[in-house]
């Protein structure tokens, strides 16, 4: 009977463990990673709780099926010790949990408060992004798939200041594990230090009408002396713009996709939700 | 009338304007679940659309805007025209039979309840008849995308007014169950001998006259500011787009829990009557009700943690809390099972599979109360296999454990088991392998209402997967049809108490006659009709009573057979 207990709740955690765990992407940023411990100290809480409620329930299943015995069992009503007790257990474990969360709250806080090493705003609109660095006088925007490409240096605070043109969208990078609205009339600020060069794609995840699901991005994350470079190719609009129109994928009914950096003519460049109409894709 | 009308409908003529005229709250109750299920097969099918959509990438069967389409009316129908409603189709039919009332208080009002929410639901779902199509804002409608000029649809309008007559209806629904349940309890069923069911839907129904009143002047907000030229959700005109997402979550959340509470109440009466014991903790389960209730109401803004401006540890800690009575519900559970004689007919199957699918749940709910975890799951699919790990994992399988339950005293006749099973364990394993795999879905950030999702994003085969899980969801769902045409042409025979169980409505007739009950047995304790069995059975075997655990009555239970409605006097203990 134990060992067949014990195989039980080994069963039941490992059953937890695969499938409430749902891995996460390879956190991409040093606040990336403090969510991503978080998380597997959740994880972990979670297979304890799943084990002990998952066993009992086994437990009483196995052992207490009638097996054509027809008396009444004993009427038990309760008992008030033990229900202190499973009361007190959770509440003391949701309370660690609380205070573990507030821990990464605050690191959130300090990291959008601390000093900026590039300063970067965030606009999203139907059905795209735009990027402006006011310091270095760059604007990069696109509409539709691929969209476009903001660079950021590894290994620096990079303060975002993120608002929405027309309707609420969400500015989500899977592998930033972080996403944050895009909300008309509204500033969010927060900030994130990118670990390692490479492409991190985002998209947009608050449902935003008709091609919600066609307005990506990228963060590209470089060196600071390729971003230096990247920042002198594009200083000013003007110089080296890549207008290159981008590629849809498979003939789908995507929006018209383009970049364009400095000065855009996009048509979503609209800033007032009763401005001119947003890009009216051809289907 | 209600006897005359069943004997016309063995004789095989339906009395349609019986069925139409009545403010008999049992064909309410049964009108109210008909149509509530009437409307989860459209909501279902809409929901296998989508799920063949994203089978695979591309578009292959609907463009974005029928999509746009498709999720909105399903997550509005599935949560205000079938779950709510199935709460009012249970609450309907057993508060006035668990109390020992003859009707409800406001008979006439609550046929007006029934109505309301048969053409609100109807004007909703017209959307798909106009030419711009069905609403398309997603079932919480966030502004300003469901304003003028984003939400162009004249079928976003209907589902406006649609809600605000489906509202009106449920709160008119609540005053009533309030009113009964304060009003109509036999002599004898002081509040701490009701039913946990019906103790589950005063909670429900005083969260309902908290709620719904926010949402309503909400719509109305919104059709203002669609038709009428208002500002309050346009930043541009001094409005706050925040603004409607604090009045839709104000009523939001409590909502998921007045579609959970009442379900938790069911688990609360099967796993006691198929354990053979009483429920371990009644006082603690209701004192849980009542605080799950009371927490429902201020954790309303974790679903706006991504929007910048909420208070992020206040509303982690309340979410976090909620989490605590919940657990409490479980260790009853648990609890009454062990140490009793357990048997697993098909009410108890489901309200077992409850147990673990709602763990899951539960589990993750507690993640999402964390801001942090929440940046990332937010909007995904993880936050969409939360929700319908909660709703169908939880309150959907405690749905069919309370439809398999009562299905006899409805209809006088028990469901063929073969077939229950089988609808149990295809629900089940349909259940898993359409929400589990949502989870890394999520997990690995593929965002909620997309139409299409790129083929390099590495999500095509865990798609593949939910699709065939959808289907088999649907196929349950049509075995349990067939089981219940296989049962309603047999002869109604169940008997009054089928199950050998504990509360009130299985003391009337199978189905019971109009205005219930003939007699009532004496109420000393929250199981009479336990408390009248045993008593016969000691009866009968010349054995010294055995009495009931909770009232130990040392001069025995009263009499079993026709007594004057109306037990002992005494008081609740």
């Amino acid at each position: 009977m134990t060992a067949r207990r014990r195989a039980t709740a080994i069963a039941g955690l490992t059953a937890i463990g695969v499938v409430a765990a749902g891995c996460l992407p390879a956190p991409a940023t040093v606040e990336a990673r403090r969510t991503a411990d978080l998380y597997t100290t959740f994880v972990a809480v979670a297979a304890v709780v799943a084990a002990i409620v998952i066993g009992l329930s086994v437990f009483a299943i196995v052992r207490y099926r009638a097996r054509g015995d027809e008396t009444l069992p004993r009427q038990v009503i309760g008992n008030t010790r033990l229900e202190a007790v499973w009361t007190a257990i959770p509440l003391i474990t949701v309370a660690v949990l609380f205070g573990l969360t507030v821990l990464v709250l605050n690191a959130f806080d300090d990291a959008t408060r601390a000093a900026a090493g590039v300063e970067i705003r965030v606009t999203g609109f139907r059905w795209g992004w735009r990027f402006e660095y006011p310091a270095e006088g760059i604007r990069m925007e696109g509409v539709g798939r691929p969209g476009p490409e903001a660079y950021v240096p590894v290994g620096e605070n990079i303060h975002v200041t993120l608002t929405g043109a027309d309707v609420i969208h969400s500015f989500f990078v899977p592998q930033f594990l972080f996403k944050r609205d895009a909300i008309p009339g509204r500033l969010n600020e927060f900030a994130f230090t990118v670990d390692a060069p490479g492409r991190y794609g985002g998209q947009c995840a608050e449902f935003c009408g008709l091609y919600h699901s066609q307005m990506p991005f990228t963060i590209v994350a470089v060196s600071p002396a390729d971003y230096e470079a990247w920042v002198a190719a594009h200083r000013g609009g003007g110089a080296g713009a890549s207008a290159s129109p981008g590629v849809a994928p498979g003939g789908s009914a995507s929006p018209a996709a383009s970049t364009a950096a400095g000065a855009s003519t996009s048509p979503g460049a609209s800033t007032s939700p009763g401005g001119s109409a947003a890009p009216e894709p051809s289907r | 009338m209600t006897a005359a009308t069943l004997e016309a409908g063995r004789q095989g003529h339906l009395d349609l304007l019986g069925w139409i005229a009545t403010t008999d709250h049992k064909r309410i109750g049964v009108l109210y679940g008909v149509t509530a299920l009437g409307f989860f097969l459209v909501a279902g099918l809409l929901a296998l659309v989508m799920r063949a959509e994203l089978a695979v990438p591309g578009l292959q069967l609907v463009g974005e805007q029928t999509y746009s389409g498709l999720f909105t009316i399903h997550g509005t129908a599935m949560m205000l025209l079938f779950a709510t409603p199935m709460v009012s189709a249970f609450a309907n039919f057993l508060v006035p039979l668990q109390v020992g009332a003859a009707d409800m208080v406001f008979p006439r009002l609550n046929a007006l309840s029934y109505w309301l929410f048969l053409f609100g639901g109807l004007v909703i779902l017209s959307g798909f008849l106009v030419a711009s199509g069905p609403a398309d804002i997603g079932w919480t409608g966030y502004a300003p995308n469901s304003t003028l000029p984003y939400s162009t649809t004249t079928g976003t309008d209907l589902w406006v007014v649609g809600l605000l007559l489906t509202g009106v209806a449920t709160i008119f629904g609540a005053v009533n169950f309030v009113t009964t349940i304060v009003t109509r309890r036999a002599p004898g069923m002081g509040l701490l001998r009701m039913p946990v069911f019906t103790w589950s839907i005063l909670v429900t129904s005083i969260l309902i006259l908290y709620a719904f009143p926010a949402i309503t002047a909400a719509l109305i907000m919104l059709l203002l500011e669609r038709r009428f030229g208002a500002t309050f959700f346009d930043p541009t005109a001094g409005g706050d787009p925040i603004l409607w997402q604090h009045l839709f979550w104000f009523f939001g959340h409590p909502e998921v829990y007045i579609i959970a509470i009442p379900f938790f109440g069911v688990i609360g009466e099967t796993i006691p009557v198929f354990s053979r014991k009483p429920l371990f903790g009644y006082k603690a389960f209701v004192l849980a009700t009542i605080f799950i209730g009371a927490y429902s109401m201020t954790v309303w803004a974790h679903h706006m943690f991504t929007t910048g401006a909420v208070n992020l540890p206040f509303f982690a800690a309340t979410s976090f809390l909620i989490a605590v009575p919940t657990g409490v519900k479980f260790f009853n559970w648990t609890f009454t099972m062990i140490g009793g004689r357990l048997t697993f007919p098909a009410p108890m199957l489901w309200s077992v599979g409850f147990l673990f699918t709602f763990l899951f749940g539960g589990i993750t709910g507690v993640m999402l109360a964390s801001p942090p975890l929440d940046f990332q799951f937010q909007d995904t699919y993880f936050v969409v296999a939360h929700l319908h790990n909660v709703l169908v994992g939880g309150s959907i399988f405690s749905m069919w454990a309370g439809i398999t339950f009562w299905f006899p005293k409805v209809t006088g006749r028990r469901l063929n088991e073969p077939l229950a099973k089988a609808q149990f364990w295809l629900w089940t394993i349909g259940f898993v392998v359409t929400f589990l795999p949502q989870y890394q879905l999520g997990a690995d950030g593929m965002p909620r209402r997309y139409a299409d999702y790129p083929a390099d994003a590495g999500w095509t085969t865990l798609n593949m997967i939910s699709t065939v899980g959808a289907f088999l969801l649907a196929l349950s769902v049509l075995v349990f049809l067939i089981a219940v045409v296989e049962a309603l042409r047999r002869p109604a025979d169940a008997g009054p108490d089928p199950w050998q169980a504990n509360s009130l409505e299985w003391w009337a007739d199978s189905p019971p006659g109009h205005h219930n009950f003939p007699n009532l047995p004496p109420i000393r304790s929250e199981r009479p009709v336990f408390d009248a069995r045993e008593a016969a059975r000691a009866a009968a075997n010349g054995e010294p009573p055995a009495g009931s655990a909770v009232a130990p009555a040392p001069a025995g239970p009263g009499p079993v057979g026709p007594a004057p409605a109306g037990g002992s006097p005494e008081a609740p203990a």
